[in-house]
């Protein structure tokens, strides 16, 4: 018999040397950005891992609950009330797929050494591990944001090398800014393409990679480079937009947004926005699932004071915006009629209000089990029912980017860092700026002309009783300690529902029992509505110098184990 | 020449009619030979009579399969009336074993060979589920669902993966499920490595070797062999649940603001765009007027259901009863030069799940031809065409899932027909409407061809040497079609787009085997050698594409160019090779010391270039001690025999062909994105596999000790043996912290898992009186399992649930697929009894205590423990066959003892913290403060570590049982009355299957399969004990 009967080489699939040329580095590049939504990695569920962190910033904090059906998601339960055990699926998931992310970019900085490509110029090599790098980078920092200490991975860590369980002894956060200030430095500032990272994106990054630490000082400089110059990677100089736009799957990758996940399904359901599938309403829009319900104390945060238009900042909580819970779609009922922040209509979905172009939002038609769900739904997420056709895909997967970071957060950060090290009135004027985005009616949710066919469009009458105005000179009459909540109160009610609160509570924390403090006394208020039997949340505790992180997965541990001692350590308390 | 003809004419004419003593009827095809010749001789007729010419002072041998052979001097005689009397263990049996024959009384190896009677009386589509309990050392399980393939091992689980035994259909790899009982003339199970180490690498998990029939010589025989019967589901409330009255009660103890029961039963739900709610006849909202239904944009259906208040039945909305229906029609015959047979088969099950079926025809032909004194050369060719869908069998997303999922409050269809569910109405959950689901599969078509066979010649030369040849193989295309249509009855995905796949598959199997034996015997010498190559291709290729919105849903429109939106397609191939060189060598003393020794060396193309060949050697030693001196005087013993063996056979099964190789690759799941912004996909690449050069072959080492003795003038035989398995380099997915990256880790050498155990097989024949016979068989056989050692932490979890995560752990020290989780010890039945007890997430009186393991005073995941395995302690079958004048009768009994099943079914039926749907009769007797001594957790909305959340010892049952699997009584009508209208045998029978099930289990059928990592887990499986009530008829003329 012929020597060559038993040499088969594998069929259908692509070896390292054909992607070792300019073109298949590209493709590596492009699988590396890929895993930004979260999605792409066998034996993970989808809606653990999506960028947008609906669960591990979203309902972890005070934003939302997890909504659904008793049981649906069971690990919800766990997490929603702080039990979290190393061993829960949805820490796992998140932490394979960021890691694989890592992976992903080395393998373009691996594969990129290997190349002997007269087609590829020194300065698109350049481009191509700059962005690897960016990306190494990214997927590290979100590891980061979850568990602090994180194994840094670079190109040499493999399989192949065999030195692939490497300790989280050693803190991640020196590599992480290494590598996005390389990203800053040699990345242009404009793409051909928009969804690649540009050096303004490394540099956002890098300022968030500041703030994290508390590097005050190393952000500031950074921050004001990005808020006099900077400019998107089609170089569009940052700005504000029409608050919604972020939103609206149609007017994507706009001036604010900084760095974005690009969703999109046009070829393919499976590019759409997988992680927040669940996140609709259940019998509305998209028909599933209910899974992230925003919170009442969320709601009540953006009442304001019907005389300056001001946050109630301490007292917002004292009572609820009115609603609809545990009344039938079927009984009247009239809205709250009191002064609101108009960017709650484009957050929360509640009864009476314009639900983007889907109509009235019916109350607990809508919802999946109200009783235990609470009255409201969430908006982000959903797409317009004028473009479902091009902006959808199977009613749940959808083109609307996640963005990573917008330029409202940007100058928001800037905000922080002047109350911290620099003037009370520079932070005053960068929060107003954002504010008077959302005191600008052009910017409210509006009447429909004609409910019962919302596709009409929208008279000019706002929908609710908005009134939103700017601090005048609130943050140098009343102080530091002041400023500090104030901005922190704006942070939250302009990004609720993009998965950032509970690691801003996280990085405003420091030991000092801040976050525990908020998310005790937000617990307290939801367990204690009447009519609100929220099961999930029964004798939930966060313990302060514990539950600031999460676990480091258990199964991650078990398998780093060396001559019977595990490489990695599990965080405090677990 | 002369010679020859002188001869001849020294002959005398002799003739005779052959019967069996059993039934006094003629045997058609029994051999007459003159002895010490292999082909003078004749066989019977269809009436038992035979003529042949016979030399002065010849002696005749006359066997037949199945009965005793007997050796006659003619003397001056010219007519023998020959009566045979039958054996189940004819020792001179010739049987079928590795590329070889052997008689069955050299076997030394270990040998189970299958009762084809017993096996040939269960009512089954394919032999499989019919070999269940009927060789010592085989376990089966199976499922009831048509076509489903059932889980055979031999002697245990010794891999996580495959386990799966060689099945060798005359010769070349064949699929037991699809092979006819009725065309079988025999099943081998090769057991030990004695046996089945000349297969090497491909006989690691046992070899099964299976011979279709083929024709005799003597007259043509038509033979038809026919049944129809039917089918009938298990009857009354087979999942305990609660009716609609009881179940609003209870729900409102759960979910006191409930608005579905706020009223107690309501009259009708209904849901719109913006509304939903229940109403009592009258109120405008359910108002039929307001009833809406558009198919094209269920966007704005607005539907109305009346509440079902006495509660669907949904298990027999879907389970009805079915009929069963097999045809065979076979041709044989053949002359001392040449035989054929042909046969064709229809079997149509149709399962008691609603459009759930198999239907197969078949054809089989079989030649042989003698063309040349030393040489033969023959066709095995066997084809068939099945329609089987596939069904979901271990999921709580299947319909039989559904049917305990459901709420009983929802009609099977509203108020205008269409199909009820959750949508119309609030609070009904995301269970699907069972009817529904399993009535929306019928665009899913499955259509497959297999042809599989061989062609060979035998030549033999040199007076010692036969040299064969054989060039086979099969060559399948599998063609699907599946129609998801759009579930508006559904509260999720009411509005998605139906959607259509189409798939296409042909696998092939190529197989070239050479052999060269040498058979002499010298004296007290015998040898007999065999050596051979082989050299095996599988190759295939898989197609599929998919598109949805379609504007119709009729099946003639259905095609992947209709659809609007979601276009994909696909497409994959593999290809590997082996090949072999082995030789056997059988040495015999005296028939009284036996020796036999294999070498195999295989090559595979699946490992790398440096572990790509490996070499697997095995001798057995055999005794026969009845040809021992001092037993002669011992009259009682027939024939008893010691025989041990040990020996390597490998395993690649759960190898990738591609496992040596770091892969790349991309699809828009897992690398394509948006780059652009603007909804224009860029390929990208990701790597997908990590490759490992180093990974080689498996090694099962088995040891074997057999007894095999036949008493009381050979009406009792015996055999025992025991054996030990053990793997020496399992080939396990390496377990890889998320740092080595995404791709898929490759398969490496590390683990072992042992099996030991004991089969025992015993068969008494007996009579009473002249007219009445009896036979029972009975085996037993026991394996212990071990997992001895698996790589990374020790273990590795499986059987993932929603409710429950994980519930099996596979761990060193534990059988495979052990039940893990918390001990329950009860519930907590006050306050005080929670504040005493250690400290535990969730505790509440009227939830469970758990058992502190660790005794550290606190309960934690330190605190979980093995609660059971799914591996049963031993495994039986007993056979009983009776003749009386012309009636038979025959019972097959199969039981299982010592396993447990994990009964997922409960975590969802007995909890309201669990999925919104039916619950069950035993919450009537929850625990509440006024009833703390129940075992049944309070009811509550909340889930907690304490009550629904883990895997703990609620679920966990008994899963021993003894079923009645087959009861026949048969008359055969008296052959001198079917004389006169030309017939030659008529059987008439009547069976039932599965008559009982004795059990503790509380749920559908105890016999659950599964991956053999994670088996024994019940999500609602498609019962296999259901009744079947059968009328059959044997023909032949």
């Amino acid at each position: 018999c012929n020597k060559d009967y038993l040499e088969i080489g594998p069929l259908g699939t692509t070896g390292e040397a054909t992607l070792a040329n300019k073109a298949g580095v590209n493709g590596l590049l492009t699988g590396a950005y890929s895993l930004l939504d979260g999605w792409g990695v066998p034996n993970t569920t989808y809606y653990f891992v999506g960028v947008s962190n609906w669960i591990f910033g979203g309902v972890t904090s005070d934003d939302a609950h997890t909504g659904t059906q008793a049981s649906a998601l069971p690990p919800m339960e766990s997490v929603e009330s702080y039990n979290y055990d190393p061993s829960l699926a949805p820490f796992n998931n998140k932490w394979v797929v960021l890691y694989a992310g890592v992976q992903r970019a080395n393998d373009v900085l691996r594969v990129l050494a290997k190349v002997n490509d007269p087609s590829l110029s020194a300065d698109e090599a350049k481009q191509l591990k700059a962005e690897a790098t960016f990306l190494r980078a990214v997927y590290h920092f979100e590891a980061a944001k979850m568990w602090e200490n994180i194994p840094y991975l670079d190109e040499n860590v493999s399989y192949s090398n065999g030195n692939f369980n490497v300790p989280n002894s050693t803190s991640a956060w020196p590599k992480i800014e290494a590598d996005f200030k390389f990203a800053a430095d040699n990345l242009t500032a404009t793409k051909t393409e928009v969804g690649r990272a540009n050096s303004w994106a490394a540099k956002a990054f890098l300022a968030k990679v500041y703030m994290f630490q508390d590097k005050y000082a190393e952000a500031k400089p950074v921050l004001e480079d990005i808020i006099a110059n900077g400019v998107t990677a089609a170089g569009q100089k940052y700005a504000l937009v029409n608050y919604a736009d972020n939103f609206n799957p149609s007017k994507k990758n706009g001036p604010e947004s900084v760095f974005a996940v690009q969703m999109s399904v046009s070829e393919n359901f499976q590019n759409g926005n997988y992680g927040d599938a669940l996140n609709f309403p259940m019998g509305g829009p998209a028909t599933c699932c209910g899974a992230y319900q925003p919170s009442f104390s969320l709601v009540n945060s953006y009442k304001t004071d019907p005389n300056t238009g001001l946050p109630l900042i301490d007292t917002f909580n004292d009572s609820d915006v009115k609603n609809d819970q545990n009344i039938e779609s079927s009984t009247p009922f009239t809205p709250h009629e009191g002064t609101l922040d108009a960017r709650l209509d484009w957050t929360v979905g509640r009864r009476g209000i314009p639900y983007l172009d889907w109509g009235n939002h019916p109350g607990k038609a809508w919802i999946r089990v109200q009783s235990v769900a609470g009255p409201y739904s969430p908006i982000k997420t959903v797409y317009y029912q004028a473009q479902a056709a091009t902006t959808s895909a199977f009613s749940r997967w959808t083109s609307n980017n996640y963005t990573m970071i917008r330029f409202a957060d940007v100058l928001l950060w800037a905000a922080e860092v002047e109350v911290e090290i620099g003037s009370l009135a520079k932070a005053q004027e960068y929060v107003n700026r954002v504010r008077a985005r959302a005191a600008n009616p052009a910017g409210w949710v509006k009447k429909y002309i004609n409910p019962a066919n919302p596709l009409q469009g929208f008279t000019n009458e706002p929908a609710a009783n908005y009134k939103v105005g700017l601090y005048t000179n609130e943050f140098t009459a009343k102080g530091k300690d002041f400023a500090r909540e104030a901005v922190r109160f704006e942070r939250k009610l302009e990004l609720a529902m993009e998965g950032h609160r509970f690691f801003d509570l996280r990085r405003w924390d420091n030991g000092t029992g801040y976050m525990a403090n908020v998310l005790n006394a937000y617990v307290k208020h939801e367990t204690s509505i009447p009519g609100y039997d929220f099961t999930y949340m029964k004798g939930a505790t966060f313990k302060k110098g514990k539950t600031e992180l999460y676990p480091i997965p258990q199964a991650q541990i078990d398998l780093s184990v060396v001559n019977g001692t595990p490489t990695l350590k599990q965080n405090p308390g677990y | 020449c002369l010679l020859t003809s002188i001869v001849v004419h020294a002959q005398t004419q002799l003739k005779g009619k052959v019967i069996g003593t059993d039934d006094q009827k003629p045997i058609a095809g029994a051999t007459i030979l003159l002895k010490g010749t292999t082909n003078s001789g004749t066989v019977t007729d269809a009436e038992g009579g035979f003529t042949l010419n016979v030399p002065a002072n010849a002696v005749v041998v006359v066997s037949y399969i199945g009965y005793l052979t007997q050796e006659i001097t003619v003397g001056n005689q010219t007519f023998l009336d020959v009566a045979l009397a039958p054996t189940t263990t004819s020792l001179s049996e010739v049987v079928v074993t590795g590329y070889n024959t052997e008689r069955k009384k050299d076997i030394i190896g270990s040998v189970s060979i299958v009762d084809m009677k017993a096996l040939k009386s269960v009512p089954a589509g394919s032999a499989v589920q019919a070999l269940q309990g009927q060789a010592a050392g085989v376990n089966v399980i199976s499922s009831g669902a048509p076509g489903s393939p059932a889980n055979i091992f031999i002697r245990g689980i010794s891999s996580f993966g495959n386990t799966q035994p060689l099945v060798l259909i005359d010769g070349i790899q064949g699929e037991l499920n699809d092979v006819s009982a009725d065309d079988i003339e025999s099943v081998q199970v090769l057991k030990d490595a004695g046996a089945a180490a000349i297969y090497g690498v491909r006989g690691s998990n046992g070899v099964l070797v299976v011979t279709t029939k083929k024709g005799k010589s003597g007259q043509p025989t038509l033979s038809y062999d026919a049944y129809y019967g039917t089918q009938i589901p298990q009857q009354g409330n087979v999942w305990n649940l609660l009716n609609s009255q009881d179940f609003a009660r209870l729900t409102k103890i759960a979910y006191p603001n409930t608005g579905l029961f706020q009223n107690g039963l309501p009259d009708f739900m209904y849901r719109g765009r913006s509304a939903t709610g229940v109403g009592n006849a009258g109120t405008p909202a359910v108002d039929p007027s307001r009833y809406n239904f558009d198919a094209n944009n269920p966007a704005n259906n607005y539907l109305i259901q009346a509440v079902n208040k006495t509660g669907t039945d949904w298990f027999h909305e879907v389970f009805k009863p079915a009929p069963i229906t097999n045809h065979n029609l076979t041709a044989s015959g053949g002359t001392d030069k040449s035989n054929y047979l042909v046969s064709l088969g229809y079997f149509n099950q149709q399962g008691t799940l609603l459009n759930t079926y198999l239907k197969r025809y078949s054809a089989r032909v079989n030649t042989q031809f003698k063309v040349r004194k030393n040489i033969r050369v023959g066709e095995n060719l066997y084809v068939f065409y099945k329609q089987n869908p596939g069904f979901d069998n271990l999921s709580t997303g299947n319909p039989i899932a559904w049917t305990y999922r459901a709420m009983p409050i929802i009609p099977v269809y509203d108020i205008r027909g269409n199909y009820g569910g959750t949508f119309a109405g609030p609070e009904l959950g995301s269970s699907s409407n069972p009817v529904a689901v399993q009535n929306n599969t019928l665009n899913n078509k499955s259509n497959t061809w297999n042809v599989v066979g061989n062609v060979f010649a035998e030549v033999d030369f040199l007076k010692y040497f036969t040299a064969r040849t054989s060039i086979g193989g099969f060559i399948d295309n599998q063609y699907y079609t599946n129609f998801t249509f759009t579930p508006y009855n559904n509260s999720e995905g009411n509005t998605n787009p139906n959607s259509f796949a189409e798939s296409a598959l042909y696998n092939s199997n190529t197989m070239w085997t050479n052999t060269l034996s040498f058979a002499k015997t010298l004296g007290q010498h015998s040898v007999k050698v065999i050596a051979g190559s082989e050299a095996i291709r599988n190759y295939g290729r898989f197609l599929t594409g998919s598109s949805s919105g379609l504007f119709s849903t009729n099946f003639d429109y259905l095609s992947l160019t209709n659809g609007t939106t979601n276009i994909t397609n696909g497409s994959s191939a593999y290809n590997n090779t082996l090949f072999s060189l082995f030789t056997r060598l059988d040495y015999a003393y005296a028939d009284k010391y036996l020796v036999g020794v294999t070498v195999r060396r295989d090559g595979s193309s699946r490992f790398g270039a440096n572990k790509r060949y490996g070499v697997f050697p095995s001798v057995s030693l055999g005794w026969r001690v009845k040809g021992e001196k001092f037993m002669e005087d011992v009259t009682w013993i027939d024939d008893l025999k010691l025989r041990g063996s040990y020996g390597v056979l490998g395993s690649q099964n759960n190898v990738s062909p591609q496992n040596a190789f770091t892969l790349f690759g991309g699809t828009f799941f897992n690398a394509y994105y948006d780059i652009s912004g603007a909804g224009r996909l860029s390929q990208g690449f990701a790597q997908t596999s990590i490759g490992n050069p180093n990974t080689g072959w498996e090694e099962n080492i088995v040891q074997n000790i057999g007894l095999d003795a036949t008493f009381l003038n050979n009406r009792l035989d015996l055999s025992l043996e025991y054996y030990k398995k053990s793997i020496n380099g399992l080939l396990f997915s390496e377990p890889l912290p998320a740092t080595a990256g995404g791709a898929t880790p490759p398969t490496v050498n590390i683990g072992d898992i042992q099996n030991k155990g004991f089969d025992a097989n015993l068969t008494y024949r007996g009579t009473v009186g002249t007219d009445l016979r009896y036979s029972i068989g009975a085996n037993i056989t026991t394996y212990q399992n071990t997992v001895v050692n698996i790589p990374g932490p020790g273990y590795f979890d499986a059987a993932n649930t929603q409710n429950l995560g994980n519930v099996i752990r596979n761990q060193e020290g534990q059988p495979v697929s052990s039940f893990f989780g918390y001990k329950v010890m009860g519930l907590f039945k006050n306050e005080s009894e929670v504040t005493s007890a250690p400290a535990q997430s969730g505790a509440a009186p009227g939830r469970f205590r758990y058992a502190d393991i660790n005794g550290d005073n606190k309960i934690d995941a330190n605190d979980r423990t093995f609660l059971g395995s799914p591996n049963p302690a031993f495994t039986y079958g007993l056979n009983l066959g009776l003749t009386y004048r012309n009636f038979d009768f025959s019972s097959v009994l199969y039981g299982s003892q010592g396993n447990e099943i994990y009964n997922t079914v409960k975590s969802f039926t007995h909890f309201f913290s669990t999925y919104v749907g039916g619950k069950s009769n035993d919450l009537l007797n929850a625990w509440s403060p006024e009833n703390p001594n129940s075992n049944i957790p309070k009811i509550e909305s909340t889930g907690s570590f304490s009550s629904s959340g883990v895997s703990n010892s609620f679920y966990v049952e008994n899963g021993s049982f003894l079923k009645l699997r087959s009861l026949v009584i048969g008359y055969t009508i008296s052959p001198a009355q079917l004389r006169k209208i030309g017939l030659n045998k008529l059987r008439v029978y009547a069976q039932g299957a599965n008559l009982f099930t004795l059990t503790k289990y509380t749920g559908l059928d105890p016999e659950i399969s599964g991956l053999s990592s994670a088996f024994g887990v019940d999500y609602a499986n498609y019962p296999g004990n259901q009744k079947n009530f059968i009328f059959g008829l044997n023909l032949s003329f």
